[in-house]
């Protein structure tokens, strides 16, 4: 697989790459799926108008998994993502993407890149083709978080096209002097390789810590999947064949125009997700799938209240199933947090701080590379 | 009787905003087809509804019309199902938390006044239309219409007879259309309801089965098919040939029956859940006042105001207090030329009698008040006859003109020169001699033939107080 569908050949350290969600006014907009074959984006997405405005370059829209959305099926096709290689590779400064289940954010510390995922709300989604609305948030693959933060500095602020944004107009990203405290879960770290361990262990050792507990995190993947699938399966409904992208074609009437071409358009990911959340959406599921998933994800809030730390440390892999990782990656959207993931000493670490709170991530970084 | 036919309405109202529910769109009527769209109510993705305040506040408004509670924060939800007219494949509307509950309207029928308890009232969005091209036998879709505001009010199964569900859907249209919630115009589909109705044995406190008569917009209608499906409902029970089953039904108005609309609505689960885009809305008690202190004056007021401090009769004020439209003509013409009893005459005889000989309904009269207010003013200072102003009222409707340059320059001016029609009196009585012998030998209609002839002669531009006092005089001389 390349890195690009579509390369502009520009070049520089004002070059970003966008991830085919990314809406980009007259650019077919596909979103990895066949689904939007021939749509024709109508309008630009606000981070795409922010980033014009701020002097900077598009090199290119990158390939993706189809709407990003989580890879149950296994393949062994082991080549990083185009935004992380667009990255790692030179091609391109920056690149923006929407990471829901954690590609991403596993991929860049392996490819010695950063990944830097906003709190909710401070970023604009408007252009972004959703896959999980109350969990969707674009963010950014760097190569160095300080220079990351400062692109993030252009795009994020009160879009009025988003209606589930914070009502700041700008946002300054910087170093703070605050003493900071972190937070170890122990019990996750533990499920990491002994060489993850070993270099957390490194990283800890450089602040002030304090061990603290991950309520619920056992229910972190499955919060997440019966969520996201509800949400998805409710987003992917407007791909019928009868607006816009793709249509079958010899179709006999309505509904068999709705079953061709969703049955040709969608690959096997988005039909699994789709069906899996009108299951959890259907009247005898709701209750106990739905409803219950939307009581602990509020439970999951409330537990990390960083009382007595200011950042959580997560390693980045702690499995080779997807499914079982997933749930290090949950915290973030589930909770409307921040977070970063690098590498350090050539590990994956993930670092998640209270909400608007992306200043301490930055200033941990920075002491830990110092 | 034997039977009782119990019956709850779901009333859709159409929100009079100028913009769509979630995009700044218009809503107006009749405009080219798609022209009002945008990636926002096309469904679109990586768009994002946007909360329209006015339809909240409309919303606000029908809840304190109807005497419910609103509430103090409302969410939006999905609701799910394929259809080409609904663009994102879900409508949003309000399942979880609706803006107005346990309201009641008071209505009144012959058997006396009753009151009609709501459950609630919720904002939802408008589907598009779809158009079937004959010609290219094929379906275009009209997303002019997808994402307009609307209110959905559904009440508790009160209704006992349609005569309570006309007075109803009557009182309802009066309530909301004063209030400019809406133009409440069945025809135009801006007002439309179904009906959900079961019959039972008169003292049985077990229902019977349920059947929901969809998409009715004319009162109509709504009378024959309560009447048609509460005796199929009957016959079932009685002669038990034909069984009931819960279903959506559909009244067909040229046949005069309903019809099954057999197959997946009943079966259709509509997978609701919040939509996590649109942030729950507060309403707090200083929004709900400030909404109250602007209520305008409601049909009842109105009906008070126009009896009692205007001295109306009962008559001419229930018909002008019927319709927002006369209401407003009646207002405003007023402001122009203050003389309540002539302006309601004018309204209630002469302009509706025009309107309905155009076709045109109460709620249909378009007129330039101030046009209307002089030419009254014209006929009521006896510069010019009634007759003649009858007919200036048509130019008016017809070519806009203005009255008083129109009698100026064609010369309608009233004639009341005394000698002038005395003299054409005698003209008349003297060409006449055999109708004035009809006279002598006691025909009263003569009279009136008389009064023709003189007003001819005149240009019919003559005071008929006048011709009737003289001519009344000279046949007594004679
Ligand atoms: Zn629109």
């Amino acid at each position: 697989m390349g890195i690009f569908i579509e390369d502009y050949n520009v070049s520089g350290a004002d070059t970003v790459a966008l991830e085919d969600s990314i809406m980009q006014k007259g650019k077919q907009v596909t979103a990895g799926s066949k689904i939007l074959d021939n749509f024709v984006s109508p309008f630009n997405a606000t981070v795409v108008d922010r980033l014009l405005d701020g002097g900077f370059k598009i090199s290119g829209r990158t390939v993706m998994d189809e709407f990003g959305l989580l890879k149950l099926s296994h393949d062994d096709n082991n080549t990083p993502s185009g935004a992380v290689r667009a990255v790692s590779e030179g091609i391109s400064a920056y690149a923006l993407c929407n990471d829901l289940f954690g590609r991403y954010r596993e991929e860049a510390p392996q490819y010695d890149c950063c990944y830097i995922h906003p709190t909710y709300g401070t970023v604009s989604r408007y252009g972004l083709i959703p896959l999980a609305s109350s969990l969707d948030q674009i963010g950014i693959v760097c190569r160095d978080l300080s220079q990351g933060f400062g692109l993030l500095s252009h795009l994020a602020g009160k879009d009025p096209k988003d209606g589930a944004m914070f009502p700041d107009s700008k946002y300054c990203y910087g170093k703070t002097d605050e003493k900071i405290t972190l937070g170890i879960p122990r019990s996750v770290i533990e499920k990491a390789d002994a060489d993850t361990r070993e270099s957390i262990m490194d990283f800890i050792n450089k602040f002030s810590s304090t061990d603290i507990d991950l309520e619920y995190f056992d229910l972190y993947s499955q919060v997440m999947y019966i969520l996201s699938s509800a949400e998805i399966s409710n987003n992917l409904s407007r791909y019928d064949g009868i607006k816009f992208g793709y249509r079958a074609s010899g179709y006999t009437d309505i509904d068999d125009l709705y079953t061709k071409t969703r049955s040709e358009g969608f690959g096997l990911d988005a039909k699994l997700t789709a069906i899996m959340g009108a299951v959890v959406l259907s009247k005898d599921h709701y209750g106990p799938y739905y409803e219950k998933a939307m009581k602990i994800r509020r439970l999951i809030k409330e537990s990390i209240n960083f009382d007595t730390y200011d950042v959580i440390v997560l390693p980045c892999k702690i499995s080779d199933d997807p499914y079982e990782n997933l749930a290090l990656y949950s915290l973030a959207p589930l909770a409307g947090l921040p977070s970063v993931s690098f590498s350090y000493k050539g590990y994956g670490i993930q670092l998640v701080a209270g909400v608007k709170k992306e200043n301490l991530l930055l200033s941990t970084w920075e002491v830990s590379m110092a | 009787m034997k039977y009782e036919t119990i019956m709850g309405l779901e009333v859709h109202v159409e929100l009079a905003t100028k913009s769509k529910l979630f995009c700044a769109c218009s809503t107006e009527f009749g405009s080219d087809v798609n022209e009002n769209v945008c990636p926002v109510c096309a469904g679109m993705p990586g768009t994002s509804p946007m909360v329209n305040r006015k339809a909240i506040e409309l919303a606000i408004t029908a809840g304190l019309l109807t005497n419910s509670e609103i509430s103090p924060r409302i969410t939006f939800d999905k609701k799910n199902y394929f259809y080409p007219d609904l663009p994102a494949g879900y409508q949003l509307t309000q399942l979880f938390a609706p803006i107005c509950k346990n309201g009641w309207v008071e209505i009144e029928t012959d058997a006396g006044k009753k009151k009609i308890n709501l459950v609630q009232i919720h904002l939802e969005e408008d589907a598009g239309k779809l158009i079937h091209d004959d010609w290219m036998d094929t379906t275009l879709i009209d997303f002019n219409r997808a994402s307009v505001p609307l209110i959905e009010i559904v009440t508790r199964p009160d209704f006992r007879s349609a005569e309570e569900v006309v007075a109803f859907l009557e009182k309802l249209r009066s309530l909301l259309s004063f209030a400019d919630v809406s133009d409440c115009k069945m025809q135009e589909g801006s007002m439309r309801c179904d009906i959900n109705l079961s019959v039972r044995e008169k003292g049985s406190d077990k229902l019977g089965t349920r059947t929901e008569i969809k998409n009715m917009n004319s009162l109509k209608a709504i009378a024959a098919a309560i009447s048609y499906e509460s005796q199929r409902h009957i016959d079932a029970l009685e002669t038990g040939e034909e069984v009931l089953v819960q279903e959506t039904r559909r009244w067909d108005d040229s046949i005069g029956a309903t019809f099954s609309m057999r197959g997946k609505e009943d079966a259709t689960d509509y997978r609701y859940c919040p939509d996590p885009d649109i942030m729950p809305v507060f309403i707090d008690d200083e929004w709900i006042d400030a909404v109250r202190s602007n209520l305008p004056e409601t049909a009842q007021d109105k009906f008070i105001r126009l009896t009692q401090k205007l001295g109306l009769p009962e008559y001419d004020s229930e018909i002008i207090t019927r319709s927002k439209n006369l209401s407003n003509i009646f207002d405003e013409t007023l402001q122009y030329y203050n003389n309540p009893k002539e302006v309601a005459n004018w309204i209630i005889v002469e302009l509706l009698s025009i309107a309905k000989g155009d076709n045109k309904g109460e709620d249909d009269v378009r007129i330039d008040c101030q046009k209307f207010a002089k030419l009254i003013e014209l006929v009521d200072g006896r510069t010019i006859n009634r007759n003649v102003g009858k007919k200036i009222l048509s130019l008016i409707l017809e070519e806009g003109i203005d009255p008083v340059e129109y009698v100026e320059k064609n010369k309608l001016g009233m004639i009341n020169d005394t000698s002038l029609i005395s003299s054409t009196i005698q003209e008349v009585l003297s060409e006449n001699p055999k109708a004035l012998e009809e006279y002598k030998a006691g025909s009263k209609k003569v009279h009136g033939f008389f009064v023709g002839q003189i007003m001819r002669k005149l240009g019919g531009k003559a005071n008929p107080q006048i011709i009737n006092k003289l001519l009344t005089e000279a046949l007594k001389e004679i």
